[in-house]
This record gives C-alpha cells, sequence and structure tokens, in this order.
C-alpha cells in the first residue's frame, strides 16, 4: 500500500481514491461475471434456459439449481472470506441476468423474432438472496452448503411459477394435449433444433406420479450441496493465491 | 496502486467484453442455404422428396400458406445415419419467419418426432402462417436423430405486410382465446424487474459504506467480525423474508389464478401409416453408371423391362432434390424450385419400352445443378452410390415409380 500512502495527501483524498476503486472494481466484477457466468450458463444448462418449452418440472428443476450453484459458491468463498461481503450470490445472477437479458432481447427477439414470452431467461435472484442471507447470518459455509444449498435447489421453482405456470395452461390442439409452452414450441419454428432434441419429462421419477417437482427440487438440491462445497474450493483456491494476498 | 489499478482493470474489461460479446452474441441458428453444404450421399440416400406443390408463393402476413408431398425413406439408407426411428417433420426457415400451425404425416398429426420405417413412402402435409414480411427460402426437412437435418427442396416465398399486424390467438382448454405473440409478457417482465430491482437493492445497501480497500484492511487486520453490524444482520434478515414471502406470494397467486396447468408434453409418435405405391410393372436394371467429371452429366445404361401392358417412356431421374426431366415426354406444373429443375436435364436414347419388351436405354442426366448443389462430390465419398427415382409414363399418362441405387464410377476424361 505505500504506494496509496504517497499519491494521496489527505483523508478526504484518501476516501475518494478508496471509493473509485470501489466502482471501478464492481463495474469490473460485474462484467467479467456476466460474461464468464454467462457461457458457463450456456455450455452447461443452455436450452433449458432458451426456450418455453424446456422449463419443465422434471429435468429444469434439477439441472439447472445444480449446474448454477457453481459461480455464486466460488465468489461468496472470495468476497466473504475477504471483504465480509454477503453478496457474492446476487452479483453472480445479476450479471448472468443481465447478460442473457441483452441476448434474449436483442438476438432471440430483435434478430432472429422469437416472442419475448418464449425465450426469457430462468429467474434466479430469489435463490441467490436466500444463499447471500444464510450465508451472513450464519457465517458458517458449511451451514450455506447444506440449508443455502438445499433452499436453492428448491427455490427454482415456486420462484419462476408466477412466470412458467401460464404457459402450462393446456389447449387441445388438433386433436393432441398440448400446453402453451408446447404450443410456443411448435408455432415458433427452431430450424436448427428439432423437437427430439428437447430433453423435458424424462427421467426415473415416474414412480412418484404427481409430485414429481418437488422431488426433482429436493434431489436438485442435495446435488447442490455437493457442488457449493466443490466450488467453494475452487473459489478460495482463486482468492488466495492469485490476487488477493499480493495486493 | 493507481496505474496498477488502471492496468488490471484494462485487461479484465478486456477479458470481460469478449466473454460478455461471445456470450451475448449467441443467437440461435437461422439456417440458410446449409442444403448445399450436406454431405451429397445424405440428400441421395435418405429422403427422396417428391410430387411437392406449394399452394403459393405470395402472401401477407396472417395468410397461410400449404406445403405438401411425398416422401420416400429410401431402402440403401446408409450404414453412418441412424435409421430413422426418432424423426421430426420440420421447417427450413430463417428463424420464425412463419409459424407452423400443422403438420402431418399420413393423416397423423405431428408436432412431436415420429417413427419412420426404411424403405416407405409417407405423404406429408405443413401449413405455415406467415409472420415477418420479407422473401424467404422455405425447405420441408426432417429432423433424423442420430442423423441431422435431411433438407427437402426449397422455394422462394414472398411475405408482404408488417409483423406488427400478426395475430396468433389460441384458445386454452379453460376457455380464454390468447395471443401468443404477447401472452403472459407482462407477466414476466413485472416479475424479472421486481426481482432485479430487490437484487440491486440488496447489493446498494451494502455498496453505501465502502466496498474493497477498507474491507480488505479490516479482515487483514483480524476485524473482518465488526464488519457485518447488527444493522445488516436485521436488514439481511428482512431481505431473507421477504424474499421467502414473495415467493410464497406469487407461487400461491399463480396457483389460484391458473388453477388447472398440464407438464410439458413429450414422447414419441407411433402408428404413422405409410402409403402403398403400386408396384411398378417396370423393373430396372443399372448396368453401368458414370459421373463425368468434366461435363456436369451422369451417364447411365439402363436395363428396362416393362411387364405392363402398355408402352411406357422415362421421363424423369430425381436425386437429392434435383429434378432431371426429359421435355419429350413430361413437363412440370408445380412451379418447382428453378434451381433444382433441369427441364431438358435427361436425354433418354432407345425411347419407349414396348409391353413385354427388355430394352437398354442410354439415359445421360447433366446440368449444372451437379456443380451448385455438389452433388459431384459423391464420387469422394466411402461408399460411392448414389440413390435416385426414375418416373416412367405410359402412353395413357399413368405414372410408375421406380428406385434405383447403384455404384457410380467417376471418369475424369
Ligand atoms: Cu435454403
Amino acid at each position: 500500500m505505500s504506494t496509496t500512502t504517497s499519491a494521496v495527501r489527505s483523508h478526504a483524498e484518501a476516501v475518494q481514491v478508496s471509493r473509485m476503486v470501489d466502482y471501478l472494481g464492481l463495474f469490473i466484477l460485474f462484467f467479467v461475471l456476466t460474461g464468464s457466468y454467462h457461457i458457463h450458463g450456456m455450455l452447461t444448462m443452455g436450452d433449458w434456459d432458451f426456450w418455453a418449452d424446456w422449463k419443465d418440472r422434471r429435468l429444469w428443476v434439477t439441472v439447472y439449481p445444480i449446474v448454477m450453484i457453481t459461480f455464486p459458491a466460488a465468489v461468496q468463498a472470495v468476497i466473504w472470506e475477504r471483504l465480509r461481503l454477503p453478496w457474492g450470490a446476487t452479483v453472480c445472477i445479476l450479471g448472468i441476468l443481465f447478460g442473457e437479458w441483452v441476448n434474449r432481447y436483442f438476438n432471440f427477439w430483435m434478430w432472429t423474432y422469437f416472442p419475448i414470452n418464449f425465450v426469457f431467461p430462468t429467474a434466479a435472484v430469489h435463490m441467490a438472496i436466500f444463499l447471500d442471507v444464510v450465508l451472513m447470518l450464519s457465517g458458517s459455509y458449511l451451514f450455506t452448503a447444506v440449508i443455502g444449498g438445499l433452499g436453492w435447489g428448491l427455490l427454482l421453482y415456486p420462484g419462476n411459477w408466477p412466470v412458467v405456470g401460464p404457459l402450462h395452461v393446456p389447449v387441445e390442439y388438433n386433436g393432441m394435449l398440448m400446453s402453451i409452452a408446447d404450443i410456443q414450441g411448435y408455432h415458433y419454428v427452431r430450424t436448427g433444433t428439432p423437437e427430439y432434441i428437447r430433453m423435458v419429462e424424462k427421467g426415473t421419477l415416474r414412480t412418484f406420479g404427481k409430485d414429481v417437482a418437488p422431488v426433482s427440487a429436493f434431489f436438485s438440491g442435495f446435488m447442490s450441496i455437493l457442488i457449493y462445497f466443490m466450488w467453494h474450493f475452487v473459489g478460495r483456491w482463486f482468492g488466495n493465491v492469485r490476487f488477493v494476498k499480493r495486493t | 496502486m493507481k496505474a496498477r489499478t488502471d492496468r488490471v482493470g484494462r485487461w479484465s474489461l478486456v477479458g470481460a467484453l469478449i466473454a460478455l460479446v461471445a456470450a451475448v452474441a449467441y443467437g440461435p441458428a437461422a439456417l440458410a442455404h446449409g442444403e448445399k453444404s450436406q454431405a451429397a450421399f445424405l440428400r441421395m440416400r435418405t429422403i427422396h422428396w417428391f410430387d411437392l406443390s406449394w399452394s403459393t408463393d405470395q402472401l401477407n402476413v396472417n395468410d397461410e400458406m400449404e406445403i405438401k408431398g411425398k416422401f420416400h425413406v429410401f431402402e440403401g439408407w446408409p450404414e453412418a445415419v441412424d435409421p430413422p426411428e426418432v424423426s421430426f417433420l420440420n421447417i427450413g426457415i430463417p428463424g420464425p419467419t412463419f409459424i407452423r400451425k400443422e403438420s402431418y404425416i399420413g393423416d397423423k398429426f405431428v408436432p412431436r418426432s415420429a417413427r419412420l420405417e426404411i424403405g416407405k413412402t409417407y405423404t406429408f402435409r405443413v401449413v405455415l402462417k406467415a409472420r415477418r414480411p420479407g422473401e424467404w427460402h422455405v425447405h420441408p426437412m426432417i429432423n433424423v436423430e442420430g442423423g441431422g437435418p435431411i433438407i427437402g427442396p426449397g422455394k422462394w416465398v414472398t411475405v408482404n405486410g408488417s409483423m406488427r399486424d400478426f395475430k396468433n390467438p389460441v384458445t386454452t382448454l379453460t376457455g380464454q382465446t390468447v395471443d401468443l405473440e404477447t401472452y403472459n409478457e407482462g407477466n414476466i417482465w413485472f416479475w424479472h424487474v421486481l426481482w432485479y430491482a430487490i437484487g440491486v437493492a440488496w447489493i446498494a445497501y451494502f455498496a453505501r459504506n465502502p466496498i474493497f480497500i477498507p474491507r480488505l484492511l479490516m479482515v487483514n487486520a483480524g476485524r473482518a467480525d465488526e464488519l457485518i453490524t447488527p444493522t445488516d444482520k436485521k436488514v439481511g434478515l428482512l431481505f431473507g423474508a421477504a424474499t421467502i414471502l414473495l415467493v410464497i406470494f406469487g407461487y400461491s397467486s399463480t396457483q389460484s389464478k391458473y388453477p388447472v396447468t398440464i407438464p410439458l408434453q413429450a414422447g414419441v409418435l407411433r402408428g404413422i401409416t405409410p402409403i402403398e405405391l403400386p408396384k411398378p410393372t417396370v423393373d430396372v436394371k443399372v448396368d453401368e453408371a458414370t459421373y463425368r467429371v468434366p461435363g456436369r452429366a451422369m451417364k447411365m445404361k439402363l436395363t428396362v423391362t416393362n411387364r405392363g401392358d402398355r408402352p411406357v417412356q422415362l421421363c424423369e431421374f430425381e436425386t437429392a432434390s434435383v429434378r432431371f426431366m426429359n421435355p419429350e415426354v413430361c413437363e412440370d406444373e408445380t412451379g418447382y424450385p428453378e434451381d433444382l429443375l433441369a427441364e431438358e436435364g435427361l436425354s433418354v436414347t432407345g425411347g419407349a419400352v414396348a409391353p413385354g419388351e427388355t430394352k437398354t436405354l442410354e439415359v445421360v442426366a447433366s446440368d449444372a445443378a451437379w456443380e451448385v448443389y455438389r452433388l459431384s462430390d459423391i464420387i469422394y465419398d466411402p461408399d460411392s452410390r448414389f440413390g435416385g427415382l426414375f418416373f416412367f409414363y405410359d402412353d395413357a399418362g399413368n405414372r410408375q415409380m421406380v428406385i434405383v441405387d447403384a455404384p457410380l464410377i467417376p471418369t475424369f476424361m
């Protein structure tokens, strides 16, 4: 910090520099996350997030939390450990949602003309705030992994239902039962995404009958706990060796 | 410190921008004439489209058009391609410039994948409703799981009007009629904006105070615990509780507003019935087939036996959606896409085959389409065979279809 002390002459000036570092840092963090987390998201949960007719009660509910708890766990590990800041998960989710909305609005709607009500992303801010609040109140990574991770998995479906539910209203279409989302997928032709690629309502949970969504959500929550741990250590390693110590 | 922050900042920004652009620039692939880049053997030996017709090629937004015809699932289906057990009747267009209102194989509605059988012939019909003005290349196509898209002939269709006028009403089983263009959109914006605002508020609350350097110094000094004040904890509790309550509220109000919902529907459709074509009374044996590279022409020596009771003449050879016509016998009246129609592309020496006669016909199919559609690439194939359909007409105008599957030898002189 010796360079800082010689560069500023008064306390007020130090505060000003510090504030500038804050805004710049936040800005950079946000956009680094927007870019990298967004790419991670597209490679892992890709189509489940792109299309309304992939947002089912089985695989979407299972896949999204598991693959998306990664960055929040890692960022929490760094900024809680080093700065005691409790918004690691939220900044990740705000970042990816920003990137996704830009992508969906400009590419999927303005450029390719898919209606927004078919290509909106998954809402996850509620899951992120839950994860952050649990970490802040407990101060324990173990507790956050177990309770936060489980809640992260469980909250996806009910939190998204206000947006997705209306698309699951049934329609009789040409003598076949289809949900509105199924009809969207049929009407708005995706030349490059044939119907059989769609991974929905598959899996071995058939025995649970109607209560598929809660069972999937619990399974997803348990897996999220594990992934939280793994990515916590990824974040730790990243935070330790690379940047913060050298400052 | 400042210079270093700048440098770190600049590079992070460059990295972030690259990642951002890569992620944000991703869009659903809009197919434009991928048909030519597809391996020739795939187009020649998988699905043969024929008897196609287009109800129109000029329409206004909200108007409908119909594409119908037949396709034959080729007996000599290549081994490199999975059999068409999970196949989807699709439409090749650049994005949803049309909506697909209906599609049928046989008389079965096929919004999902279906099972097709090798060696069978099917009828199909697709109804499209124009959504966006422009000139669009519209292809029927079949996606085969494990085989990729098999694209049929593309026709240019002009759509006039404005997309703003486009309406897509659907009536639900609960009795409401909704417009799929905008249905639920306000709801999506409302919830997404609300949650985003809550997320921003959460970070903003902590960003009132210094974020990075002073906190880092405090943590390093072992005073991390002082950084989260009792007030912070209360605010955290408030956010946590509000989040849970809002989720519960949103869920239950949606449940009461939309009490009847169903899971997404999926699964392969079975029981697609093929059509029975009358067994041809003409036998064709390919004695020799060569492709002359410099002349862009395929030469075939055929031994044709007519077991019927009327004389027949060869009128057309179709392969990979390119139709080579013998103008002395027949011509196209369906408005088939020009670039795929060789109106005088088939010359036949030998003439008509009389009833009971066996005769050798020398047939030459030549057209620029061999090059334009890269069909000549077939000679570079590991299994250099060609597949196609011959159409014969008798003197009363009855048509017979004969399927061929034979080796092809290139000549370079
Ligand atoms: Cu095309």
